[in-house]
């Protein structure tokens, strides 16, 4: 057998690998009765900001706690516990995707990511051309 | 009803179009007269294309010329204008506003193919015609990006010259366009704040003069398969794709030195998608480099270095979509939102991609192949072996970047990794330490064959001396993960090899000496990022020395920290206090002292201003500051302060909870924690004229600060008579808190406390992290480093041929 050969198999492996390992650490997206019912299994959970419930956020007793209510794609509610500072602007978060497990009754979330209302979405020149419009 | 409205400048849209017009048919002629000169070997042909690739330039500078004109002048009845600019903004941010949007960018990058077109005019000769149809064919796509013309329902690309009253239905009807003087009261949107910033000025064009330049040794490629011609593209595309390499990987380094600096990524590098695209492509087009050096070498690996050369650009391509088709929406932080190009780009991609499979298929019978096999102890089966490493990295990266396109092409629902730095790490690093040890060794092999013995004498020097470094610097900086300490030795490896190789092969003529120098540096680059990220310290963990784990261990206070003002807390070896902020403009700055400690007192080190841009547009921006000292870097970033201003009264006391507590229990105030020691009959000391009759209970509450100090409250509860309550409260001044009875819960044992604060204690804080970068200036050096060396052996290349 050639070098060449070995070579080829070699890199056909560790592609394979590299495929099977992408997809085993690949995480999945859920709703939270899927997250509730697989309690301790970490999941991306995808949802907006129940603006109607308080959200809290203590830093003298815990800066790396924040407390929220999410409801996810399906209106289901539960209560987040999020394990990192109040995000900045977190009120205006349009759509929010959590990374976290289920512990008994909250979501208790490592990760997040917030879509906020974009950088280049066109808003109304109303917003800021307040005097034109009057 | 017309309306005639007044000081609107239309002239300069109509020319506008005129061009986007002229340069999108004149990149077609030259493209068709490069071709056909091509096919039929012809001057005139060529002249022609020469003459409609030089209309062309001229067209798109034109166009970018009026739409610098437009945005110096403030032209917002141009809806391009009115989105990226106001009248306030400073005229510094004109090349950023430039480049903000879609639009633009594309400019940009038609711009630096319209500067590399011209140079291969005069220095491609025989390669000329071939070449530059591939040049002129990429123009003809990136013009119709900006041609914004409807085909029946589909819109070919975005044109930057559209009225915001006449081409955009949603805003004609708005009240002011009822107003002829509308342009007197109209202002833009203004450019993004976040992007008021001095490194949008030079990332984004050196990025794209990096994108830009995987064009040239792909045209050559294509061109060689075209004409069957293999053995004369290389040289003249050798020195392009290192140039390529060189401005490429610092757009990508600058990149990682924005995030670090004014992102609040926490590092240089988070493997982020947007990150992530774009190191795909530099690491196959060094990979694709190496490749052609080796054919140039040893005339094999010919058919290995075309994919990788045509895969660098269709990389550049993906990664444009990648990043603009909004399908990374979700997983990434930065990526645009869709202007409804992407279906554009996904053709013009898959074009270059079946165009490119096509001519490889169909000459694959011709293309010389080496009659002997490589020798194991040679340069170029080593080099090989690198550009193979290289590309099975740039693979992993781009699979698992790549999950959302996977789930819409496959209606799969996976999500990209959970933890990705941990992932991708764990992946790479592997590859890392394998290609630097190559990296290390095969410059002491000759190109075809060598003996063993002589070569392995030559590499026991450096092994040995990276060795000792290894157990050196392992042991002075505590690293016991077994990865690390290999990637340890492999980066110094790396770096001894070729220093060695410097002085001892090449007796130091500097001459030959670039790529040892490149790869000197890559060694010593790779060294920071592995000591800056494996020893970082956060220093700005809990130190009150209060449990706050009361929650759970995955509620430990480990990373962010609350500083009041005023106060003084131990931050790693320093002692940090929070002096107030300062606001000016969108900018509210939080200062932020370091401070050292000796039997003197405190002294102060260094103040940090931290702080957060008030930003309508994008939420409100958070961004660090650092010290950088030679050996360290010490970071700080606010996570969280509150922005409104903070309360001014300072009189009285207000509630602020009432809490039921029984013994052992804690309870938290804004600055303090509360913790029930424990209930006694008696009043503790204080003389409150008791009848005999009368039953006193006092509580005992230890009381924390945050400075960790520990003070005493004793409320007292006084039944009078059995049935009047007084109860007598605690108050502690200097912590403006107060504490009194409310209720006694005879069942439970539990008390009832209520709690008040003066408002003068609601002192503003901010919450913060700190984190001790050791030894980061080392990647910074080593990047100068790679680059300086790659650019050097370029320039000796040009020099020699």
């Amino acid at each position: 057998m050639k070098k060449g050969h070995i070579i080829l198999i070699i890199l056909i492996a560790v592609a394979i690998g590299a495929i099977v390992g992408s997809i085993s650490d690949s995480s999945t997206y859920a709703n939270f009765d899927e997250a509730f019912s697989n309690q301790d299994r970490e999941f991306h959970v995808v949802g907006t900001l129940n603006r109607d419930k308080p959200t809290k956020y203590k830093p003298e007793e815990n800066a790396d706690l924040f407390r929220f209510f999410m409801l996810d794609n399906n209106g289901v509610e539960r209560e987040v516990f999020l394990q990192k500072a109040k995000p900045q602007d977190f009120e205006r978060s349009e759509q929010i995707v959590l990374i976290g497990k289920a512990k008994n009754d909250v979501f208790v979330a490592r990760e997040i990511l917030m879509k906020c209302p974009s950088k280049y979405d066109d808003g109304s020149p109303e917003q800021t051309t307040s005097n034109a419009s009057l | 009803m017309e309306i005639n409205y007044v000081g609107e400048h239309l002239w300069i849209g109509e020319i506008g179009n005129l061009f986007i017009i002229l340069s999108f048919v004149a990149s077609l002629f030259a493209t068709i007269s490069f071709f056909q000169a091509t096919r039929q070997k012809d001057d005139s042909w060529e002249k022609l294309g020469i003459l409609g690739f030089r209309v062309h330039s001229f067209a798109a500078l034109t166009i970018i010329g009026l739409l610098f004109v437009m945005l110096a002048n403030n032209y917002f009845e141009y809806h391009w204008v009115w989105s990226h600019s106001s009248s306030t903004m400073p005229m510094r941010y004109l090349l950023s506003a430039f480049w903000e949007g879609q639009e633009g960018s594309f400019l940009l990058w038609t711009f630096w193919h319209v500067v590399i077109g011209n140079i291969l005019i005069y220095t491609a000769k025989n390669w000329r015609r071939s070449v530059m149809t591939v040049v002129s064919s990429v123009q003809l796509f990136l013009a119709s990006m900006i041609l914004g013309v409807f085909i029946i329902d589909f819109k070919l690309g975005s044109n930057p010259f559209t009225q915001l009253l006449r081409d955009h239905p949603d805003f004609a009807n708005l009240p002011m366009f009822a107003n002829p003087n509308y342009l007197e009261s109209l202002d833009g949107r203004g450019l993004n704040p976040l992007l008021q910033n001095y490194w949008m000025t030079i990332h984004p064009p050196i990025t794209f003069l990096g994108y830009s330049l995987t064009i040239v040794p792909f045209s050559y490629a294509i061109a060689a398969l075209w004409q069957k011609d293999y053995q004369g593209w290389f040289k003249p595309g050798l020195p392009w794709a290192y140039f390529g390499v060189a401005v490429f990987g610092t757009g990508i380094i600058m990149g990682g030195a924005w995030a670090y600096e004014a992102l609040s990524f926490g590092g240089f590098w988070a493997w982020d998608p947007v990150e992530n695209a774009s190191l795909v492509p530099w690491l196959t087009l060094v990979g694709g480099a190496h490749l052609m050096m080796i054919f140039k070498n040893k005339g094999s690996s010919l058919l290995a270095a075309f994919v990788l050369i045509i895969l660098s650009f269709i990389l550049v391509l993906y990664s444009t979509f990648l990043t603009r088709s909004g399908v990374l929406g979700e997983t990434s932080v930065h990526a645009f939102t869709d202007l409804g190009m992407s279906g554009q780009l996904l053709i013009y991609l898959l074009f270059y991609l079946f165009l490119a499979i096509g001519l490889i298929a169909w000459r694959y019978k011709d293309m010389p192949k080496s009659k002997s096999e490589d020798e194991l102890w040679s340069r170029e089966f080593w080099m090989f072996v690198g550009a193979l490493i290289l590309m099975i990295a740039s693979f992993q990266i781009a699979f698992t970047t790549s999950i959302p396109v996977i789930n819409k092409v496959f209606g799969t629902n996976m999500a990209p990794p959970a933890d990705p730095v941990d992932h991708y790490n764990s992946w790479q690093l592997p590859f890392a330490v394998l290609t630097l040890i190559v990296m290390g060794f095969a410059i002491f092999l000759k190109y075809k064959q060598n003996q063993f013995v002589p070569f392995f004498k030559r590499i026991v020097g450096p092994l040995i001396a990276a060795l000792i470094i290894t157990i050196g610097v392992g042991a002075a900086l505590k690293m016991q993960n077994p990865y690390y300490l290999m990637m340890l030795f492999a980066s110094t490896f790396t770096v001894a090899g070729n220093l060695n190789y410097i002085s001892s092969i090449l007796n130091g003529r500097i001459k030959k000496a670039g790529a040892s120098i490149s790869h000197v540096g890559f060694g010593i680059l790779m060294l920071g990022a592995l000591i800056s990220m494996s020893s970082n310290q956060i220093i700005s963990s809990n130190t009150s020395g209060v449990d706050v784990t009361q929650l759970g261990e995955d509620f430990k206070n480990n990373e962010n920290i609350l500083l009041l003002e005023g106060d003084t807390l131990p931050m790693g070896k320093y002692f940090v206090t929070y002096k107030g902020r300062e606001k000016e403009g969108i900018y509210v700055r939080f200062k932020v002292e370091y401070l050292s400690k000796s039997e003197a007192g405190y002294k102060p080190e260094f103040l940090l201003k931290p702080f957060v841009q008030l930003n309508d547009r994008m939420g409100n921006v958070p961004e660090p500051d650092t010290k950088h000292f030679l050996k360290e870097d010490v970071y700080t970033h606010i996570t969280y302060a509150t922005l409104e201003t903070p309360n001014q009264e300072k009189e009285g006391y207000k509630d602020l909870k009432t809490e039921e507590m029984g013994v052992g229990d804690t309870a938290y105030a804004s600055n303090a924690i509360l913790v029930l020691d424990n209930i006694f009959r008696g009043t503790g000391g204080k003389d409150l004229q008791l009848a005999e009759s009368d039953i006193a209970i006092t509580a005992r509450i230890r009381v924390f600060d945050f400075n960790t100090k520990e003070h005493f409250l004793q409320p007292t509860f006084v039944l009078k008579d059995s049935s009047f309550v007084m109860p007598v409260e605690a108050e502690k001044e200097d912590l403006g808190l107060k504490v009194s009875f409310d209720k006694i819960n005879t069942e439970t044992g539990k008390i009832s406390l209520k709690i008040q604060e003066s408002n003068a204690s609601k002192r503003d804080f901010v919450i913060m992290k700190a984190v001790v970068f050791p030894y980061i200036n080392l990647l910074w050096i080593g990047a100068i480093l790679t680059v300086i060396g790659i650019l050097f052996s370029v320039y000796t290349r040009i020099k020699k041929g």
